[in-house]
């Protein structure tokens, strides 16, 4: 075989190999079977071309173009100014539906970012290839960190103006907790004194004897007792002063008599 | 050594165009280099992926993005500048050794005397062949160090084919590919430079020719390692 061949034959496998290359890492695929959408945010949070989209989890496609469209409204006037062109498998395309929710999340050790997209419900429709959707956007941390700042500055702000008021305050809490400590250290003495340990002791019983009692009084013989006791003062309460006692001396010299 | 340069890819643009020469350079450089710079740099490989997952346990106790690390590494890196040392210590010499030779039994003043320009002669076909070859085997080197990755990722650390090419997606681009062809390209040409240049300036004797392609590898190593890191600082501003 002639040297020109056999350098032939090593270039072509060479651009074979290239292709073959291409075609992992997805830069050419003559066998696409895939659908796009387009998800607007204001900010990505990282995101980058390239990055895997999911669905519940699944990847199923990347981000394919990034671009900055400062005029670009949503058909509601709701200004999105950065525009993400996806790919999905149509395997998934029927899970993306028009409630779906388009996050931007964190995953693995090194915290890559990807698209998320939930399910949406089975109700609401499809979406057709090409179509436009706003993506929710993910917190901005640095914002957060700076209202954070903003927060403290304006705490520190009134703890100065407010200076005395709360030197006072934390003596005044110093000063009750102090005196808290010095009525524990009281009670701690005397729950240990002899004395207070019997007087307890039988207050202990006291409220024994009370709870068997008191017991005896909540049964139903008591209750009838209750009523009658009840009845009979209704009914003793017309009489008056004299005529009760009148009856009592004729019931008290009739017993005499008898 | 720089006029050397300047003349020979002066010369590239200049007829006669000496297709025959390149194409036998060629096959010097690529297919009969071929067998033992893919031995080598599938070694290599197999060595940087388990490495790379030994490190990565140690530190992060996490090992699941090796294949990534580990193919990034190959494609801006090991593929292009193992087969770029390999070919220098193999025709680097050999084109030392071969234009030494000449020189010493006159045969460079014999074409001087022919009317035949030594540098568009002896040195241009191999300044091409050189490029040429060695951005072809760059391709091969990084496609079988790839499969060697996958190949021991596979069997030693329990990733499958689909999850090595999921974790390359993450951090390898197309790009990547392109650049390494590129800085094999260069180290293509300051192989042949080095060695002609040393080859021509041969002293006489035995010894001479030793010294032409001792000082040729050595040179041309180091040449290879100082354009690497000028062309790996470059392409960090386009990644």
């Amino acid at each position: 075989m002639k040297a020109e061949t056999k350098v032939g034959i090593l270039g072509v496998f060479c651009i074979v190999l290239l292709t073959v290359f291409a075609y992992l890492m997805g830069v050419i695929s003559p066998f696409s079977n895939t659908k796009e959408l387009f998800v607007a945010y204001n900010y990505a949070g990282g995101i980058e071309e390239g990055s895997p989209v999911r669905v519940m989890g699944i990847k199923v496609g990347k981000v394919k173009e990034i671009t900055f469209d400062p005029s670009f409204k949503m058909p509601n006037g709701e200004e999105a100014k950065l525009r993400l062109k996806i790919s999905i498998d149509k395997k998934a395309w029927s899970s993306i539906r028009k409630d779906s929710k388009f996050f931007i999340n964190l995953a693995g050790v090194i915290g890559e970012k990807f698209l998320e997209i939930s399910a949406g419900s089975v109700d609401t429709g499809e979406f057709s290839n090409g179509d436009y959707v706003r993506g929710e956007d993910p917190p901005r941390i640095d914002q957060l960190i700076s209202q954070g700042y903003g927060l403290a500055g304006k705490l520190l702000e009134v703890v100065e103006k407010n200076k005395g008021s709360v030197t006072s305050v934390i003596t005044q809490l110093d000063h009750l907790a102090t005196n808290v400590n010095k009525t524990l250290v009281l009670l701690d003495k005397a729950t240990k004194n002899r004395e207070v340990a019997k007087l307890l002791d039988n207050a202990i019983k006291i409220s024994d004897d009370l709870a068997y009692l008191t017991n005896g009084m909540r049964s139903k013989k008591a209750e009838e007792t209750y009523e009658l006791m009840h009845k009979l003062l209704f009914r003793l309460e017309p009489m008056d002063g004299p005529a009760i006692k009148k009856f009592f001396q004729q019931e008290g010299i009739k017993a005499h008599l008898f | 050594m720089i006029s050397l340069f300047t003349e020979t890819f002066l010369g590239v643009f200049r007829p006669p165009f000496r297709k025959k020469e390149f194409f036998q350079q060629l096959h010097f450089v690529a297919n009969t280099s071929l067998a033992i710079i893919v031995f080598c740099v599938s070694f290599a490989a197999i060595v940087t992926i388990l490495e790379s997952s030994f490190h990565m346990k140690l530190v992060i106790q996490n090992d699941s993005m090796v294949p990534g690390f580990a193919a990034v590494l190959i494609l801006r890196e090991l593929a292009a500048i193992v087969t770029a040392l390999l070919l220098a210590s193999r025709i680097g010499a050999g084109y030392a050794a071969e234009i030494g030779s000449m020189q010493i039994t006159e045969q460079i003043d014999a074409l001087k005397m022919l009317g035949i320009d030594p540098i568009n002669y002896l040195v241009v076909p191999r300044f091409l062949a050189s490029i040429a070859g060695t951005m072809m085997l760059t391709v091969i080197a990084n496609v079988f160090c790839l499969l060697s990755a996958i190949l021991v990722s596979q069997l030693y650390l329990g990733f499958t084919f689909g999850m090595f090419i999921s974790s390359m997606h993450r951090f390898v681009h197309f790009q990547d590919i392109i650049f390494s062809m590129i800085k094999g390209a260069c180290f293509g040409a300051v192989i042949p430079i080095v060695a002609s240049y040393f080859g021509f300036n041969c002293k006489q004797g035995a010894e001479g020719v030793g010294h032409a392609t001792t000082n040729t590898v050595v040179l041309a190593s180091i040449g290879i390692i100082v354009v690497d890191f000028i062309l790996s600082y470059t392409f960090s501003h386009i990644y």
